[in-house]
């Protein structure tokens, strides 16, 4: 009686040898990209694709807008010290928090990193 | 056969120009169609397997990130989709000895001698598949990468998403089964 686990290394072996078939249909890429064209547009994918595409923009601007609505605030001229601590405290503050929204928004496993 | 590389065509692509395409599928389907000629003998359902390969590349093209050559991107969504299809397909036929052909009776008859014929060669391939088609489809996935498109353990953990020992294991509880089919569709007088 003859080992089956021979006579199996031996069939894999044999198969193994027969030159593998890369045989391609006569003009297959046509078939593909005949397809790829006639496919319905996924609005939801587009739609997707275009909000993620509008995060650097918008944290762009986002960015500009603290930093601008931050200036005036520090150079307005003729206010006493005593009475500018308290709003300097409350922007600090508001910008502390934007800062972590927008790190949360960049990097939201590590929203900490840039504080 | 357009000769721009691979990111080149992908930007394009990515860039809206559909037809940059057709060049990354001429260059692949040959080897795209060798893997799926592994999972499906039909013409039909193999040409349905590149299909869907090359269909999902293009819609998924946007993931590729370029840090390992496209060619290995596009083969393991291949390896995916052959899976896929098995799983699908599944049809867990048994065969017996009656539905041996011939040549596979021939080649049975004939082990311990030298045969390296085209003839006899075709039908241990025959045989094996009559052996992977008693598999499940983890199995006979695993038993086809490994014995037959010689993937290292490594390479089929990485595919498949199992441990190493775990593709280990599955690799030799597999080749068992089949060991095991085997010894119920060959007459006994054969082995």
């Amino acid at each position: 009686m003859k080992n089956t686990d021979d006579i199996l290394s031996k069939m894999l072996a044999e198969t193994r040898e027969i030159p593998v078939n890369d045989h391609v249909p006569y003009a297959f890429e046509k078939r593909i990209m005949a397809h790829i064209n006639e496919a319905p547009v996924n609005l939801w994918d587009e739609w997707a694709g275009a909000l993620w595409r509008a995060v650097v923009p918008c944290l762009g601007v986002l960015t500009l807008m603290a930093v601008l609505w931050k200036a005036p605030a520090e150079s307005k001229p003729g206010q006493s010290e005593g009475s500018s601590a308290p709003a300097v405290a409350v922007h600090e503050s508001v910008n502390e928090d934007l800062e972590g929204i927008v790190m949360l928004a960049i990097d939201p496993e590590n929203p900490g990193l840039g504080q | 056969m357009d000769e721009r590389p691979d990111k080149e065509l992908i930007d394009e692509v990515l860039d809206g120009n559909t037809a940059s395409f057709e060049p990354l599928v001429v260059k692949y389907q040959p080897r795209v169609f060798a893997l799926a000629r592994r999972y499906a003998r039909r013409r039909d359902e193999v040409e349905d397997i590149v299909q869907t390969v090359f269909m999902k590349a293009y819609k998924k093209l946007s993931s590729y990130r370029g840090d390992a050559p496209f060619e290995h991107w596009l083969m393991r969504s291949a390896t995916y989709t052959c899976y896929d299809f098995l799983r699908k397909h599944q049809r867990n036929r048994e065969w017996n000895a009656s539905d041996l052909s011939e040549e596979e009776t021939d080649w049975l008859e004939n082990i311990g001698e030298e045969s390296t014929g085209e003839t006899d060669r075709e039908a241990a391939k025959s045989l094996v598949e009559k052996l992977l088609d008693g598999l499940k489809p983890d199995d006979r996935h695993i038993i086809t990468l490994f014995e037959l498109e010689r993937k290292s353990v490594k390479e089929i953990a990485e595919i498949t998403g199992f441990s190493e020992s775990n593709v280990k294991v599955k690799t030799h509880r597999a080749r068992e089964k089949m060991r095991k089919i085997l010894a119920t569709l060959a007459p006994e007088k054969y082995l």
